[in-house]
């Protein structure tokens, strides 16, 4: 037993600093390749082409002035931030890094726990922390940080259907909720192969979820001046700019587990696979909003619920029509 | 252990519940019902069903409460002033009955011994099937009908809803 849960806590320690490493070193990939793709060189003032930068911006963080708006929910305003961080940090529980391995004897595995209900734990989980940055605008007591939560409201719940049907044709063919039995039923051929059309819909759903760029409405600034977090300042600030990333690792993650396979991959090892996957997709976040520009949002909502959600009904019932057929 | 975390979570749920009823903002209500709804959710999870504290979380605390959260935002109830209302025949009905029911509970919980009857799931089915694939079995041999009518009847909302939301323009 207190070797069982020695390990256990070593594991979650491990897991969760690996992972917020990750968190504070995309924001460094995000600069430098935006940087690259605009001509520009990006951070390159503190360390080696600025790879101490995640933490000077970490420590200046830490040293700014706080502020709470007089007309603030104080509470609220106060409790949004760590909700935003808590349920984004929440989801890395139950990422697969990799498969089992035996360090000195002890047969370990690379994930912090195999839930039954994996897949309903991520939207769950997801949704919860949703409300961060909506009571986050709502409770500055700021017109744009209104807006903003508002908009992002309506974005995630609009959304999040869309991105669960793409769940759903995936659990279909894996035979599971659990995301290690997800990564377990594509040895040998991907999803991505299985479910071209739940890929393409799960990326589009899910930088909509995580409000990256065509879809980063609640934050648009040539509009909102940031939206929902335009009144917060120093950590407050920074935990919701590292529960966006946190997000954007996690998606990276689950698109890595749902579609291309988890740890699987021919030479080298599992989790050199997993983390490979993992960048490559947090790679194309970055590039995609480098790439394209932010939509309207009526054109947002109505590309989610007129064209999405039944394009996400129609590959559910061919999926099933499908295994039907060929009886798998 | 487990009884422990049943009694916070419950005295939780409980609290939270009684702040939906006396708190001043509108928001602060919505806000205290999201946390009785996940404080449900970990008293499922303790009894084993973690499909319907997962089910709890995604449809009640996130879609429906936020739901209600976005339209509390857009009519912009941020302070509301608390109406007396004069109807005091109303206040006494509603302790009145309150009592009676709370009287009933008391006699009927003492008066007999409660044994709780094992449902169809049990440890053993769990064990050898996992716990999504015995209720998936349930739902989709035994309880098909139910289920069907269910969605149907939800189905019949969604389009009840929609022909609403046409009539007024």
């Amino acid at each position: 037993m207190l070797e069982y849960m020695t390990i256990l806590i070593i594991k979650a320690l491990v897991a969760f600093t690996v992972s917020l490493l990750i968190v504070a070193y995309s924001t460094w990939i995000e600069r430098k390749v935006l940087g690259h793709v605009q001509l520009r060189h990006g951070p390159r003032r503190v360390g080696f082409h600025g790879l101490l930068q995640p933490i000077a911006d970490g420590i200046k963080g830490f040293f700014k002035e706080e502020l709470v708006p007089d007309n603030a929910d104080k509470p609220l305003f106060l409790l949004a931030p760590v909700i935003s961080i808590a349920a984004a940090v929440a989801l890395i529980v139950i990422v697969p890094f990799g498969d089992k391995v035996t360090i000195m004897g002890h047969e370990i595995t690379l994930y912090l726990t195999d839930l039954d209900v994996g897949v309903l734990f991520v939207l769950g989980i997801s949704t919860i922390g949703a409300y961060g940055g909506i009571l986050g605008g709502w409770s500055s007591g700021n017109k744009y940080g209104v807006i903003g939560g508002l908009r992002g409201a309506a974005q995630m719940i609009s959304y999040e259907l869309s991105m669960a049907l793409a769940v759903i044709a995936v659990v279909m063919v894996s035979g599971s909720l659990s995301l290690i039995d997800i990564v377990n039923a594509q040895t040998g051929l991907w999803n991505i192969v299985k479910q071209p059309f739940a890929f393409v819909l799960f990326i589009i759903c899910g930088l909509a979820e995580i409000n990256r760029t065509p879809f980063d409405m609640p934050e648009a600034e040539a509009e909102l001046a940031c939206g929902f977090n335009v009144e917060y300042s120093s950590m407050k600030f920074a935990l919701f700019f590292m529960a966006e990333y946190c997000h954007m690792f996690v998606f990276s993650a689950l698109v890595t587990t749902f579609f291309l396979g988890g740890w699987h991959g021919p030479i080298i090892d599992g989790p050199h696979w997993f983390f490979l996957k993992t960048f490559l997709v947090i790679f194309f976040c970055v590039w995609e909003r480098s790439t394209f520009p932010r939509l309207r949002y009526d054109q947002i909502m109505s590309f989610g619920w007129k064209i999405l959600l039944p394009f996400g009904l129609l590959n559910i019932l061919l999926t099933g029509l499908w295994m039907i057929v060929f009886n798998m | 252990m487990e009884l422990v975390f049943l009694l916070i979570c419950g005295g939780v749920a409980v609290i939270a519940s009684l702040l939906v009823i006396f708190a001043r903002s509108t928001l602060h209500s919505a806000l205290w019902m999201v946390l009785s709804f996940f404080m449900i959710a970990v008293v499922y999870v303790l009894l084993q069903a973690q499909f319907l504290a997962m089910l709890q979380v995604i449809v009640y605390a996130g879609a429906i409460m936020m739901f209600i959260i976005y339209a509390i935002m857009m009519l912009n109830l941020r302070q509301e002033s608390r109406q007396k209302t004069g109807a005091r025949i109303s206040k006494i009905i509603g302790v009145g009955s309150l009592i009676v029911l709370f009287l009933e509970l008391m006699l009927v919980s003492l008066g007999n011994n409660l044994t709780p009857i094992p449902g169809p799931v049990s440890e053993k089915l769990v064990a050898t099937y996992g716990r999504m694939a015995v209720i998936s079995n349930f739902l989709f041999s035994d309880y098909l009908l139910p289920f069907e009518v269910v969605s149907i009847l939800l189905t019949a909302g969604v389009v009840g809803a929609v022909v609403l939301a046409k009539r007024e323009r």
